[in-house]
């Protein structure tokens, strides 16, 4: 006689809650591993003097303001982007939608390779001259980040849009609001949880930007000098305990920031 | 009072011909149609979320072309209540005055009358995911009254609730309507519900009005057999003037004659279209009383559906004939399939159809 269990559809022997929670604890091990193994080149001395330093402050607050700035400014632009390809059919709504992914297909690199191209080309050059100065720049470094972070957070922004319900929208026009009072009173509020994930994966993504910074700011020290661009030229020259220690900062200030932000807006979210 | 004139929609394949309607001010007119009849494209093109492909609409003899959503004076109730979940049902109530920006003393008696008039004053600062059902219901209805529309426009709001909520529901409703002289638009595939809360009914049918008219009417004399058929009448068979005497019409329906009000211009061949509620059933053995009925069919019971509060009855009366009686007939009569009954009929209960060509 088969036992219960030895049937063909008995529970398969595969616990899914134990497979599921291991595999969540294995993401921390992997990440949490690779910030405590820089324990091994951690000296105190040298970190406080990295930390101290002036050149190490004036890549942090270039970091926090240049992320800050151009998560917004990506904002800005998805919002009213990511609500058109959420509610309107409009002519190159499908290619617009295809090429949000494009800053995530070509590597960083190229795509700030290809900002430099562009400022080669007459167009660019006319802008760089007339206009903003963006090799080389500070406005380069937020054109890089901006770039980068504005696919995702369109799209981000776009399933949020469209989890709010179109009808909300009609009862409010048959209310007396306007399409952009709606917009305002109705959409935009019933997406904040969708905005502040934008924004807050917008800034993450921002800050720790390398490849299209390096390749349009440059590495100038005072100047053009984020934090990564710090760690990259730290390893560089062979300073370990000068990386560590910048690496630990960023680690500490991007999770510190991206955690205070998270508990602020989570309480608004439920008040 | 809204007029709509050889209105044509499209939306995604789906079409809706040259239909004419009119909503009569201070009336309840309901849209009855089966899923896919274009009732909700109707009411979509009204509100003008959907553009017209032709024809015209008025209201109040404004045409409605050109003029935005919040510009048409159309309140609206969607089958989803659409309540704004992140307000409070207060600020729920008057997003309309914040909207329109009218000073909130302009909007107050309205809305404190019609707060007391639904009973959701106690519920004013809850967010709607709180409330029932039922309360929903009511403050769907109180915001979309506030500012007291010109027209008001339901889509089937009333069909998530049980049986009971519904009914006081339907009772607040028609009080409301008659009490605010309101002009009612409302969609329903419910036919209980179109009948106890309309004064006229459209019947659509396949993007097209299949009838329209009194409320009465439509039910009692269904011009077409889809419309019978949607309307519930399951007695729908085929027969054959034999004679017409008085303005009576003797007809052959299988192997039983009914008497019905001879129609104008009716063609021999016909379908006799049998309302279930026009059955009465009596006890085969009694004494035949006399009775102003014209129509007493020797029959036998073939099947017993139970039904709350009708229980459904297929007789065999000659031809396939259904009948619905309440429950405590159905006990007094003991009906069981093979019983021998019969079942009496008014003349004017057997409505006459022409064939389909």
């Amino acid at each position: 006689m088969k036992s219960p269990e030895s049937g063909s559809k008995s529970e398969p022997p595969v616990n899914l809650r134990r497979v599921s929670i291991a595999a969540a604890l294995g993401v921390l091990l992997l990440y949490g591993g690779l910030i405590l193994s820089l324990g091994w080149f951690l000296r105190g001395d040298a970190l406080r003097e990295t930390l101290l330093s002036e050149r190490t402050l004036f890549s942090v607050k270039l970091s926090l303001f240049t992320a800050t700035l151009s998560a917004c400014l990506a904002l800005v632009m998805a919002i009213p982007a990511a609500y058109a390809l959420s509610r309107y059919r409009f002519r190159g709504r499908e290619l617009v939608e295809t090429i949000l992914e494009f800053p995530i297909i070509v590597s960083p690199a190229a795509l700030g390779a290809m900002l430099l191209i562009f400022f080669n080309n007459p167009l660019g050059e006319w802008i760089q001259e007339n206009a903003v100065r963006f090799v080389f720049s500070f406005a380069g470094i937020v054109l890089a980040q901006f770039v980068t972070v504005l696919g995702v957070a369109v799209r981000l922004l776009k399933t949020s849009f469209d989890e709010v319900p179109v009808e909300l929208e009609t009862v409010a026009r048959t209310l007396g609001a306007s399409p952009r009072h709606a917009f305002a009173t109705i959409t935009l509020p019933l997406a904040r949880r969708g905005l502040i994930a934008a924004y807050i994966l917008a800034w993450a993504k921002a800050l720790g930007e390398f490849g299209a910074t390096i390749t349009v700011a440059g590495t100038m020290a005072m100047k053009t000098e984020t934090l990564p661009v710090a760690i990259f030229l730290r390893l560089a020259s062979a300073d370990i305990e000068g990386t560590v220690a910048m690496i630990l900062l960023l680690v500490v200030i991007g999770t510190a920031a991206l955690y205070a932000t998270r508990r602020l807006l989570g309480k608004t979210v439920r008040a | 009072m809204l007029e709509a004139e050889s209105l044509t929609v499209v939306a995604g394949g789906f079409r809706l011909h040259e239909l004419n309607l009119r909503v009569i001010a201070g009336e309840c007119h309901a849209v009855l149609g089966p899923s896919g009849s274009g009732k909700s494209t109707l009411l979509q093109a009204i509100l003008g979320v959907l553009p017209l492909q032709s024809g015209r609409l008025r209201l109040n003899g404004a045409d409605l072309a050109g003029v935005p959503i919040e510009r048409r004076g159309i309140g609206y109730v969607p089958q989803q209540l659409g309540l704004f979940p992140h307000l409070s049902v207060r600020q729920n109530i008057t997003y309309s005055a914040d909207a329109r920006r009218v000073p909130a003393t302009k909007f107050r008696p309205v809305l404190d009358k019609l707060v007391e008039a639904t009973g959701i004053g106690t519920l004013l600062e809850r967010r709607p995911a709180t409330l029932s059902g039922g309360e929903r219901q009511r403050v769907g209805l109180v915001r979309a009254l506030a500012s007291r529309p010109n027209l008001v426009l339901l889509d089937e709001p009333f069909s998530a609730l049980n049986e009971t909520l519904r009914r006081e529901l339907w009772w607040l409703l028609r009080e409301l309507q008659s009490q605010w002289g309101l002009t009612v638009l409302h969609v329903t595939h419910d036919l209980a519900e179109a009948y106890f809360l309309a004064n006229r009914i459209t019947v659509l049918l396949d993007g097209r009005v299949a009838q329209q008219g009194d409320k009465a009417e439509v039910f009692g004399r269904p011009v077409l057999p889809e419309v019978a058929r949607f309307l519930g009448v399951e007695t729908l068979q085929p027969g054959r003037i034999i004679a017409v005497h008085d303005g009576l019409a003797e007809i052959g329906v299988g192997s039983a004659r009914l008497w019905a009000l001879a129609a104008p211009e009716m063609p021999a061949d016909v379908l006799v279209s049998i309302r279930g509620e026009e059955v009465m059933l009596e006890a085969a053995s009694g004494p035949e009383p006399a009775a102003s009925a014209r129509n007493r069919l020797p029959a036998r019971v073939v099947a017993v559906q139970p039904g709350n509060p009708l229980v459904r009855v297929e007789l065999d009366a000659g031809f396939p004939l259904f009948g619905l009686v309440t429950r405590p007939a159905c006990e007094e009569l003991s009906l069981r399939p093979g019983l021998a009954v019969t079942a009496i009929l008014k003349a004017p209960a057997v409505h006459l159809l022409r064939r389909a060509p």
